[in-house]
């Protein structure tokens, strides 16, 4: 029963880590020139989410986390919301084309996802405003963004599978409590 | 129907995924964007969080700072003296051009009433995006922050409130890509508008050509458009190019307000700029003053 509600418990405890995540984020790498090098969390879990859960389940979160990102920028709305639901899709749709092995190899997806998910955005925003000077200011902060991004993933999907795993959500997990529950339906 | 939907649940849901982020941007561009309800019971989780890190943060930095500042303090205090020593001396003139001031005010019978009342706020985050340069402060509505007041320091403007909840607020900075600011010169008087450009300068746009523009010449806001209140320092000139042709110049503008160390801040929450009217005999008299090329005359009682 209590491995049945972890497991329920998962997703919005996934959600609450992006929230301490943004918060953490936006204040601690607020003072110069710490800014420069704040991670992204929420591309982490966006990447998690891709990789790690069910179609349905996967983009639901996505759209969840990407609100939470926009309601801590100015970023015109539904920016955050197209350019993390384009990487989801992407990752997803890519992982059915490319083997994506292990941890080390989201390290890979982490950085091109970055260039993609800041173009993308960049892209929206000329869109809306034209006269922004966006693009010249991603050019900057492009690379130096991709690479904080691949360097916090190291560590952040070893704590996401390990979340995962205390929540029985990741794939081992999910078969041993599918059979210690078809266990318990046959009377043993 | 429900066979058709289960064969192709699929797509649907990949439409609507696609779907729904378009809505967002759509719905967004046409109303004018404020937090929703959930919003605000998100960011009443975030702010405090917010709120106890930067002041964490801050402690460590400043308790470090102070360290590393009382090395210097011998000759901080003998270039503040001195700083000290100057300005007195600039006070003395300024006293003077004030006085004068007030006397060609009476002159042209013009009085005007300038009142500021503001609400101090502590910064407590940032933008999650790199891109734009929003903060988050610790006061909100009940505060008495609303929606596009101004925002300032000592020094000069922030920003403007961009959305707010009960107890947290964020305000767009001038450093912002999609920011601007109407100002003008403080000693041409040329009108222009200020926009982010990078992370510490902006730009001076819309100025013509033929406008006298200087490096170092100073920037305030314009008061046009009804948000930030005429005469504040926006930014100082750093860098001027006028091409030789073509209608307007262009004009690099550094902040006047320290975004990198940026703390504590003022929300404007009223400000007051009326003009008073005058007693129509003084008005008279003044005028004939002025075509004369007499001194005004004084009432009696005046404290001038």
């Amino acid at each position: 029963m209590t491995r049945i509600l972890l497991q329920a418990l998962n997703a919005p405890a996934l959600v609450l880590i992006a929230i301490l995540g943004i918060a953490v984020q936006t204040s601690l790498f607020a003072l110069w020139p710490l800014n420069y090098f704040q991670p992204d969390v929420v591309l982490l879990i966006v990447i998690w989410c891709a990789l790690r859960r069910n179609f349905i389940e996967g983009g639901i979160l996505t759209l969840i986390v990407s609100h939470l990102a926009e309601i801590h920028s100015a970023v015109p709305r539904g920016t955050f919301n197209v350019s993390y639901m384009l990487v989801y899709l992407l990752v997803r749709g890519s992982s059915r084309m490319v083997v994506i092995p292990d941890l080390s190899s989201f390290v890979i997806v982490t950085l091109f996802s970055s260039l993609i998910m800041k173009l993308s955005s960049t892209a929206i925003i000329n869109l809306l405003s034209p006269h922004s000077y966006v693009l010249r200011n991603t050019a900057f902060l492009l690379f130096p963004g991709a690479a904080v991004a691949g360097l916090l993933s190291i560590w952040g999907y070893q704590w996401l599978e390990k979340f995962d795993s205390y929540t029985y959500k990741n794939s081992r997990s999910a078969e041993s409590l599918e059979q210690d529950l078809n266990l318990d339906s046959e009377g043993f | 129907m429900i066979k058709y939907l289960k064969q192709y649940r699929f797509y649907i849901i990949l439409f609507l995924f696609l779907l729904i982020p378009i809505i967002a941007i759509d719905t967004s561009t046409r109303a004018p964007r404020n937090f929703w309800p959930h919003d605000r019971v998100i960011i009443s989780l975030t702010a405090p969080i917010q709120a106890v890190i930067s002041w964490g943060l801050d402690q460590v930095v400043s308790g470090f700072q102070n360290y590393i500042f009382l090395l210097q303090t011998r000759q901080d205090n003998l270039t503040l003296t001195d700083e000290n020593r100057k300005l007195l001396n600039t006070i003395a003139g300024l006293r003077e051009t004030e006085q004068e001031n007030i006397r060609l005010r009476k002159l042209l019978n013009f009085q005007e009433q300038f009142t500021l009342e503001s609400v101090v706020a502590r910064v407590i985050a940032r933008d999650i995006s790199t891109e734009f340069r929003a903060i988050r402060i610790n006061r909100g509505e009940s505060s008495g922050i609303q929606k596009n007041m101004p925002v300032m320091t000592n020094e000069g403007i922030v920003g403007k409130v961009l959305r707010t909840t009960a107890n947290s607020a964020d305000v767009v900075t001038i450093m912002d890509l999609l920011s601007a600011v109407d100002a003008i010169d403080e000693r041409s008087r040329a009108r222009g508008v200020i926009e982010g450009y990078t992370d510490d300068t902006c730009l001076f746009r819309y100025v013509l050509r033929t406008d006298d523009i200087q490096v170092n010449d100073i920037l305030i806001t314009g008061g046009i458009g009804g948000i930030f209140p005429k005469g504040i320092p926006v930014a100082l000139v750093s860098k001027v190019n006028r091409k030789p042709f073509g209608i307007s110049q262009d004009v690099e503008v550094k902040p006047i307000v320290d975004f990198t160390k940026l703390e504590e801040v003022l929300v404007v929450t009223k400000a007051s700029h009326e003009a008073l009217p005058q007693e129509p005999s003084v008005r008279k008299v003044s005028a004939k003053a002025i075509e004369k090329g007499e001194p005004p005359p004084e009432k009696k009682g005046s404290t001038q």
